[in-house]
């Protein structure tokens, strides 16, 4: 494959990205300085004056940081905020849902942020917690939903159908720039492991800006950097192997350290209220990291059947990738399929714990293993099937 | 051979399974949950070799050659799905087919706007082929087109989904994911074995413990019944949607029977608004014997429904109600020691056991030598196939003087009645009736050296009265009695069943942490209520917390302890998780017990002599704490 190539046709092709087509400033490669000022936001929020100023770069971005002590003295005749009360965003996902079981159950009053949808999620709900509906892409409905919170835990990421920038860039300025204006004393975001070292992957990318302007937001907070949740492998992985479908997996050597997204609830809350933590930057690692065809093995063995795997060289995506930027209806899949470019580098999405284990007082045995795991996932499946096929037995015999 | 066919079952009942699972989920995902499962089937039916090449060609004419084992496997699955794919889109058309296939074309292109414009080009090429093969009913040109754009999105969304970092599964999958990973499946962290068949009846669930306690509950699995005074809008708000609100005031018992019907279990939180001695009295005492009432009510109810065979059901070992009854007692008089010089002085002593003309067995009489004793006494005689070890005490109703009485039990092989032991255990009545409730656990052995009592070879009972530690009796008609006389009317005497569990948690205070001024109040209210509680012959947990924090629990260790010895505060959420922990701890059963963070001074420490642990994620720091601690206090 001709690497030099679809990267230098890369460049040429964001400019035909429709958000970058609004701001014609944006060339060359993307810096978080510069894009800290996302025109949408500003259109809504700041004055006008500010959108029109030519040059991003020159902004007051740091619009937070002057408003510091404008924030301080509004809080100041309020009622104290409990400590006790949080906001939970993305708390629909697959780690959010967590987050949020993990806080009702340790006392905390939750609110969670949800996009209005016809389809509520109710299971927050019945757990216990407060559902508010509001839109990171829509910064108007952010305020409101920041009443008399405590701490804002952000585990929300834009759906990969969406135009990657409206949630993750655009929507989490507003909300820091929100959370700073309104007094919120503890700001927790989860970014993705190594996103400082690959920009090329525009979800990575944003992720370590959203760090650095939370970072210039002098709000305090914590930054979690995570590897992978052992729950995406079930659906990827064990449930089509159970059904004997086609499992599709790369040949990357790409390592990664996936984590039970329960213990990363469970030390996210340790770390939380460890004060001594603040400010800092915590990777949450899984005890090993595997590698595609290591966790597709692993499958097969557990659950004693062959897989019928589909092997996708990792050139044809990064090719594939590299062929959709061409053209400007395309870009959307083009940064859905980014993170290729880190799958054909040999990155380990890994890092030592001990370290982060002895932070947090918890002991590192204490973390579940991927093959516990999914060996726990496979004795119950295969339990309940069983248990099903006796089921399906003994009508047979009554009808 | 055979192992390639069980697996085919499995997979095709898998397949079922979560179907069942994703369609009760929610309505709104009808079509693609009904749909889903197609797409893979087919999916591996050859089809992929006819569009990859073309695909690739299109985009770039390069040697690539992809997905080489799918071919291979596809003619060994060939046939079997291509049935079943029929049948489904067969059972499709039986729903207004127009509607419906319009919805589903319109959804898939919301999901992916981007990418259906390079779908219908090589739809188009591959429906061609497809024709080729396909039998005449398959050839209907909305379904093939729907079925061909299925496929591409499964292929395309497999195949962009290896180039993402987070995968994001559909909706439909997620459901059936989420039924298993989330909500009750045995993968979740926070579910209980037996916690689906428990119904929890809450009350004070906007307390701040209570409010924790009903998340707890819910988190686990449980059945939450919440009692509240006023269903308001605002109080509704605050409890989980899944929760049965019940209307009712611990302070009226009549509201109470609706509140405790279908619960297994009680949680008391609720607590008196102010320090307003009416108040107290109602929410902190009344309260808490009317709902002990209720319970204890609605479960003889349940008792007597099942003729007895309840686990509930008490068994009885003597009823008092006719002449008749009275047989098989024995009245007998001794002495502890014979007091040589003042023998003469001696008044005597004399005791009967009679049937009354108002229809009472009453044992009378006086004692007036030192150190006499009377005592009524029988050899109990158990139905067939009881035995006293699935019964943890006895229950005395009985009224009379208001004396204090020694229970004493003889244990040993029925055989050879001279290895029998003794046990004892004192007990006070009131003046008036009342009932008495004296487990086997507090009756010591008459020699210390005997081994702690063992109810399965309990055969005589023996109820005896002496002069001795008498206490004066209060109220201005006692005060003419001599102490040495007395009068015990008995009704009957049960055995209480033993309960695994524990059926009521009482959350009451330490007292710590109150103003003086309103702490005696407060203090008594609870106190009372706790007695009643004691006496209620409920399984019960009276919890006792240091003054409450609001913060979130699990930080700091705990000092379980009985006593007086309380001295630091304690997290709600903390003391809620100790509720709900104790729900199905045996060794939680008729305990009562303080507890408070972790004292962390180095003097006087000494005191505690319990177990203080962190609570941690899979551990159960309660069974530890409480298994050292006294029963029945």
């Amino acid at each position: 494959m001709a690497c030099r190539l679809p990267t230098q046709l890369a460049t040429p092709g964001k400019l035909h990205h429709p958000h970058h087509a609004k701001t014609s400033t944006c060339h060359g490669t993307l810096s978080w300085r510069r894009t800290l000022a996302p025109d949408a936001f500003l259109s809504s929020t700041q004055s006008s004056s500010t959108t029109l100023s030519g040059c991003s770069y020159k902004r007051p971005l740091v619009t937070c940081t002057a408003q510091t002590n404008v924030g301080a003295v509004n809080l100041a005749p309020g009622t104290p905020v409990r400590s006790t009360s949080i906001l939970v965003v993305g708390a629909t996902g697959t780690l959010g849902r967590q987050i949020v079981r993990r806080a009702l159950d340790e006392g905390y009053d939750v609110r969670c942020l949800v996009r209005p949808r016809p389809a509520p999620a109710d299971f927050l709900r019945d757990w216990g917690a407060t559902v508010v509906n509001a839109d990171l892409s829509k910064p108007e409905t952010i305020p409101a939903t920041l009443v008399g919170i405590h701490t804002v835990i952000d585990c929300a990421t834009g759906r990969p159908e969406e135009p990657i920038k409206t949630v993750d860039w655009e929507g989490k300025v507003a909300l820091i720039q929100c959370a700073k204006a309104m007094g919120i004393k503890k700001f927790l975001f989860f970014s993705i492991h190594n996103c400082d070292k690959h920009p090329e992957v525009p979800l990575m990318e944003i992720k370590y800006c959203t760090e650095k302007f939370l970072q210039e937001s002098g709000l305090n907070h914590i930054v979690i950097r995570l590897c992978g949740f052992m729950q995406g492998l079930i659906g990827q992985y064990a449930v089509p192997i159970l059904e004997e479908k086609s499992v599709w997996g790369t040949d990357a050597p790409t390592r990664i350290a996936y984590m039970d997204t329960q213990d990363i609830a469970r030390l996210t809350f340790i770390a939380l209220r460890n004060e001594n933590l603040n400010e800092k930057l915590l990777t949450f690692a899984g005890p090993r990291a595997w590698t595609t065809q290591e966790v597709i093995t692993l499958c097969e063995r557990l659950a004693g059947q062959d897989a019928n795997v589909t092997t996708v060289p990792v050139s044809i995506l990064r090719f594939t990738r590299q062929l959709t930027r061409l053209f400007e209806w395309t870009n959307d899949v083009a940064d859905r399929l980014a993170f290729s470019e880190v799958l054909s580098s040999d990155t380990v999405f890994s890092s030592p714990m001990a370290e982060t284990y002895n932070l947090l007082g918890v002991d590192g045995k204490d973390i579940i293993s991927l093959e516990k795991y999914l060996q726990d996932y496979f004795t119950n499946i295969l339990k309940k099937l069983k248990d099903l096929k006796a089921q399906s037995k003994q009508t047979d015999i009554y009808f | 051979m055979t192992s390639s066919a069980t697996s085919r079952a499995i997979s095709s009942i898998s397949g079922t399974t979560i179907n069942i699972i994703s369609s009760s989920s929610s309505s709104s995902h009808r079509y693609s949950s009904s749909m889903g499962w197609i797409r893979p089937t087919t999916l591996s039916v050859a089809n992929t070799p006819n569009w990859a090449p073309s695909f690739i060609s299109r985009t770039h004419r390069s040697r690539l050659v992809l997905i080489p084992r799918a071919t291979s496997s596809s003619p060994d699955t060939g046939k079997k799905p291509n049935k079943r794919t029929r049948i489904r889109t067969k059972s499709n058309k039986k729903k207004p087919p127009q509607n419906q296939t319009q919805t589903q074309d319109q959804t898939q292109q919301q999901t992916s706007p981007s990418t259906s414009t390079s779908t219908s080009v090589v739809a188009q090429e591959e429906q061609q082929k497809q024709q080729l093969r396909l039998d005449l009913e398959d050839v209907n040109p909305v379904g093939l087109g729907r079925r061909s754009r299925q496929l591409f999105d499964e292929v395309w969304r497999k195949f962009s989904g290896l180039g993402q970092i987070s995968s994001t599964s559909r909706a439909d999958q997620r459901e059936a994911l989420d039924a298993l990973l989330v909500r009750e499946g045995p993968m979740c962290e926070f579910a209980i074995p037996g916690a689906q068949n428990t119904t929890v009846l809450v009350i004070g669930p906007t307390s701040r413990i209570g409010r924790i306690v009903v998340r707890k509950l819910m988190l686990r699995g449980y059945s939450v019944k919440a009692l509240v005074r006023k269903a308001d809008e605002q109080v509704v708000d605050m409890l989980p949607r899944s929760v049965e609100v019940v209307v009712g005031d611990v302070g009226d018992p009549s509201t109470l029977m609706a509140a405790v019907e279908g619960c297994n279990k009680i949680i008391y939180c609720a607590t008196a608004r102010s320090a307003i001695t009416g108040d107290l009295f109602r929410v902190d005492h009344r309260g808490v014997y009317n709902v002990t009432k209720a319970f204890q009510d609605y479960n003889n109810k349940l008792a007597q429904l099942r003729a007895g065979k309840s686990s509930k059901s008490k068994l009885l070992l003597a009823k008092f109600k006719s002449q008749d009854s009275l047989v098989g007692w024995e009245a007998r008089q001794g002495t502890y020691f014979q007091d040589v010089v003042a023998s003469k002085y001696d008044g005597g002593m004399d005791a009967k056991f009679e049937f009354t003309a108002s229809g009472e067995a009453v044992f009378s009489g006086y004692v007036f030598t030192r150190g006499g004793y009377v005592e009524l006494t029988k050899r109990l005689s158990l139905p067939l196939g009881r035995t006293l070890d699935r019964y943890e005490g006895l229950v005395l109703s009985v009224g009379g003087n208001g004396r204090s009485y020694i229970l004493i039990l003889e244990a040993g092989p029925l055989a050879d009645t001279s290895q029998s032991k003794l046990y004892f255990a004192r007990i006070s009545t009131k003046v008036g009736f009342c009932r008495v409730r004296v487990p086997f656990s507090s009756f010591r052995p008459v020699k210390p050296e005997d081994p702690p009592l063992d109810p399965f070879l309990i055969h005589t009972l023996t109820i005896r009265f002496e002069p001795r530690r008498q206490k004066p009796v209060e109220g201005p008609a006692a005060m003419k009695q001599d102490p040495r006389s007395f009068k015990l009317i008995l009704e009957y005497i049960k055995a209480l069943p033993t309960g695994q569990e524990t059926d009521f948690i009482l959350v009451s205070c330490t007292g710590s942490g109150l103003e003086p001024t309103r702490r005696e109040q407060v203090l008594k209210a609870k106190r009372a209520g706790e007695d009643s509680l004691r006496r209620s012959g409920l399984g019960y947990t009276i919890i006792r917390p240091g003054p409450l924090k609001e913060e979130p629990g699990g930080q700091r260790a705990l000092i379980f302890d009985q006593g007086n010895r309380i001295s630091q505060g304690i997290s709600c959420a903390d003391v809620a998780d100790i509720c709900v922990k104790a729900l199905l701890d045996s060794t939680a059963r008729n305990k009562s017990f303080d507890v408070c963070y972790e004292y962390v001074a180095e003097q006087g420490k000494e005191l505690y002599e319990l177990v203080a642990h962190l609570p941690d994620k899979a551990n159960n720091y309660l069974t530890p704490a409480l298994s050292v601690l006294e029963k029945n206090t």
